[in-house]
């Protein structure tokens, strides 16, 4: 019950936030320093989720040569650098993970 | 509701054909599920073991639609989190789409309700990545096109989702496959063309480590404290720089 619940207010505030602009009834007047705050939420929230990915297994930090996510996220990121296209970063990045998985580990 | 969509004054693609718009989009948008498939994996298996029954791990991607929240919200659900700090966290994750539908509002403000509905509930990072520049060919925005791209990553979503409640009952380790580096590659693939000045990469070098420092310490509401320090010293940078 409690996990319904949950389930459908998440929906709600994710739909909510989805939404929210596209209402023509809400003001976009947000001022000036809120809309360049906001500004940065994509790739702060989107950053502070891959990091962790990246950068640490098991709540440990992992620097070591054989972490595999940092050599197939450095090639994500210089793909996306140089291409700036999202389907070659992934289509480039993923292989070379899993290749890598598979002959390393 | 039948007449609230016949061709009036909404707009001038009304009276575009449908079928070639929709088609399109949907093609655009299978490259780009080559990320979504082994996500929606992770999140069916990651449902199973959040406790979670089938049902409610496919509710909840069909209801949802968040990849990041979802895998979040069961993060925490597992952990045993207050309702409260998952609808917070929810909140946090979920507040970069604010800004997307601030840049959508100009396409969708003055369609009918239902396509501000359907679009607005499809609304993911993939979708702002691939409509909020104007389609090849297309000339502008089409609705026809966005919904096509957008219905086309919700049934992939869905359907993963599907194989991954399967899947996690059967093998009991599948998020060990390494299936969490296509959030990354996805998220990369978004972030870096992102990064078009110093405040932008100074926000992007924070959000790391602090995400990576709250995971370390295994300090809760890390993905809060890690976008909101983010945000704020991208905000403080600009106001130097420029």
């Amino acid at each position: 019950m409690t996990i319904w619940l949950t389930l459908l207010l998440m929906a709600a505030v994710t739909f909510a936030t989805r939404y929210a602009f596209l209402e023509p009834r809400v003001p976009i007047r947000l001022n000036n320093a809120a809309q360049r705050f906001l500004g940065y939420s994509a790739p702060a929230v989107l950053t502070a989720i891959t990091a962790p990915i990246v950068f640490a297994r098991g709540q440990q930090l992992d620097l070591r040569v054989d972490n595999i996510y940092l050599w197939a996220a450095l090639t994500a990121v210089t793909v996306a650098y140089f291409s700036r296209n999202t389907l070659l970063t992934v289509a480039v990045s993923m292989p070379v993970f899993f290749g890598l998985k598979h002959y390393l580990q | 509701m039948p007449s609230t969509d016949t061709p009036s004054k909404v707009g001038p693609d009304t009276r575009a054909p449908r079928i070639q718009p929709f088609s399109r989009g949907a093609v655009a948008a299978l490259p780009l599920c080559v990320a979504v498939v082994p996500w929606g994996l992770l999140t069916g298996s990651l449902a199973i073991e959040s406790g979670l029954s089938p049902v409610q791990g496919q509710a909840m991607s069909l209801l949802v639609f968040a990849g990041a929240a979802q895998l979040v919200g069961m993060g925490l659900i597992k952990a045993g989190a207050g309702l409260g700090s998952i609808l917070l966290t929810t909140f946090f994750i979920s507040s970069r789409h604010l800004l997307y539908s601030m840049i959508y509002r100009q396409h969708l403000a003055r369609q009918p309700k239902r396509w501000r509905l359907a679009l607005g509930f499809l609304l993911t990072d993939e979708l702002f990545a691939l409509t909020s520049q104007p389609a090849p060919g297309a000339g502008g925005f089409n609705r026809w096109y966005a919904f096509g791209v957008g219905f086309t990553f919700y049934l992939v979503w869905n359907i993963t989702t599907f194989f991954g409640l399967i899947a996690g009952r059967m093998i009991p380790d599948l998020n060990t496959l390494g299936l969490d580096f296509a959030i990354a590659a996805t998220f990369i693939a978004i972030v870096v063309p992102m990064v078009k000045n110093l405040a932008v990469l100074a926000t992007v070098a924070t959000a790391a480590v602090l995400a990576v420092l709250c995971e370390v310490q295994q300090i809760e509401g890390g993905i809060i404290i890690a976008a909101l320090g983010a945000m704020t010293v991208g905000f403080l940078t600009t106001g130097k720089t420029s």
